[in-house]
């Protein structure tokens, strides 16, 4: 039995902290059971993945449908769903409870679809597939930097040749300003002065793309 | 560059799936064309997956799980679920053009599989209502062709803009791809185009068309939304 105490869910909006009681799988532990059930069919991960989701999704199926039949046909479904695409779920990609989640609000999702829009068109996957499966967090930096470069190359090769010359000899050989002197055989003041130049005329050109 | 865009909220109802389909749509779409606010759903999911997977609340464990225990006894369930031998497949990339007044455009994924309407035109404004089946919410595609708008007009209840291509302008700014305009009865506005825009509408005001003083725009009110 577990001791008469309450552990308060924290607020949305603030940092969360993972308040666990002693018998809970570490989040790793609940990736390798999903992993398990992926790859080798595993029903003893299963039903340990089960005793640990099942409840916690009846009970937020519970207070989102006021329903036992309901939050039942949510839990049902919801884990035979981890059964059949835990083979999809990919550790390097998300958290197995983020994974799980996932899977249960598209269930309620579709579920009452059909109810009150009578729709068996199970939209969910369309409406949330391309934000689930990207990967977390760093996945869309890539993208931006991306971008970002294009548009300091674009900058770059906007400059008058004499400081188009100094910023990609910083840029892409990585010299220091007394180097690039040296190279180009020019005063060093000559250098930081055309820097000055190009940097502002770089700031000025992202400026404006991100204003 | 999106210069309109959710506000949080939205995008936290979107994460927990608590919008109706059409409003969760605009934020997929949206989501789909803007980085940003796709990041921030993902992080609106892990949070709810945080608190709503964290430890249960040792009473309401009791009380519910046990009754939940009794109700459907785990062991058969498991059992019943572990004997299908299928696994899912990942799903595809599915993808859909639509033809509209000679123009090809490529739908956002969320609408793929949403039954279009037949394309209703007036003037220079074409229309399809979307098969959302949601209630007093109507989504449509609006096509503003070049040179054509909309009259002023105002809203009651909600009217959601979400532009798919093309740019219009309204007295207050001008949109482009993304841009996300939730308005209600306090905007008045007369969007404009100079180059043709397809937009993704929604809007939950049914009523507001059939009586009061805007009559005689009314009409085109309620072909548009
Ligand atoms: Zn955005």
């Amino acid at each position: 039995m577990h001791a008469e105490r309450a552990i308060r869910l924290p607020k949305a909006g603030h940092p969360i902290k993972f308040n666990r009681m002693s018998d809970d799988p570490c989040k790793t532990e609940l990736a390798s059971w999903l992993e398990l059930v992926g790859i080798e069919r595993d029903k003893s991960a299963f039903t340990d993945l089960f005793r640990y989701f099942a409840p916690r999704i009846y009970h937020i199926s519970l207070s989102k449908f006021g329903s036992e039949t309901l939050a039942n046909d949510v839990v049902q479904e919801t884990m035979t769903n981890i059964w059949r695409k835990a083979h999809l779920f990919d550790s390097a990609k998300g958290q197995a409870t983020t994974w799980v989640y996932t899977i249960m609000r598209n269930v309620s999702f579709d579920m009452l679809r059909r109810i009150s829009a009578n729709k068996e068109d199970n939209l969910s996957d369309d409406l949330w597939g391309h934000i689930d499966n990207a990967e977390e967090d760093s996945s869309l930096e890539p993208f931006r930097d991306h971008l970002a470069d294009r548009e300091l190359q674009n900058g770059i090769d906007n400059l008058p040749d004499d400081q188009k010359q100094v910023v990609e000899s910083m840029f892409y050989q990585d010299l220091s300003q007394s180097q690039i002197a040296e190279k180009l055989g020019i005063p060093l003041g000559t250098v930081k002065s055309r820097l000055r130049l190009a940097m502002t005329k770089l700031k000025h050109h992202i400026g404006e793309k991100h204003d | 560059m999106i210069k309109y865009h959710p506000d949080n909220a939205f995008l936290q109802s979107f994460a927990t799936g608590d919008l109706p389909a059409s409003l969760a749509a605009a934020a997929s779409i949206h989501c789909e064309m803007c980085s940003s606010c796709a990041q921030t759903v993902q992080s609106y999911t892990k949070q709810a997956a945080t608190d709503g997977f964290s430890a249960l609340d040792s009473r309401t464990e009791n009380a519910e799980a046990c009754s939940y225990r009794s109700m459907s006894s785990m062991d058969a369930m498991i059992e019943q679920i572990t004997k299908d031998e299928e696994q899912d497949m990942a799903s595809e990339n599915q993808s859909k053009t639509i033809q509209v007044q000679g123009k090809q455009f490529e739908l956002p994924r969320a609408l793929v599989n949403i039954p279009l309407g037949k394309w209703s035109s007036l003037g220079r404004l074409s229309r399809s209502r979307l098969g959302m089946n949601d209630g007093d919410i109507r989504a449509s595609l609006l096509l503003m062709e070049a040179d054509g708008g909309v009259p002023e007009h105002t809203h009651k209840g909600f009217e959601l803009t979400l532009i798919l291509e093309g740019h219009f302008k309204d007295e207050f700014d001008d949109y482009g791809p993304g841009d996300f305009l939730m308005l209600d009865s306090n905007h008045t506005h007369n969007p404009q185009t100079d180059t043709g825009c397809l937009c993704y509408t929604v809007s939950n005001d049914a009523q507001h068309f059939t009586k009061g003083f805007n009559r005689l725009v009314n009409p085109l009110g309620y072909f548009i939304y």
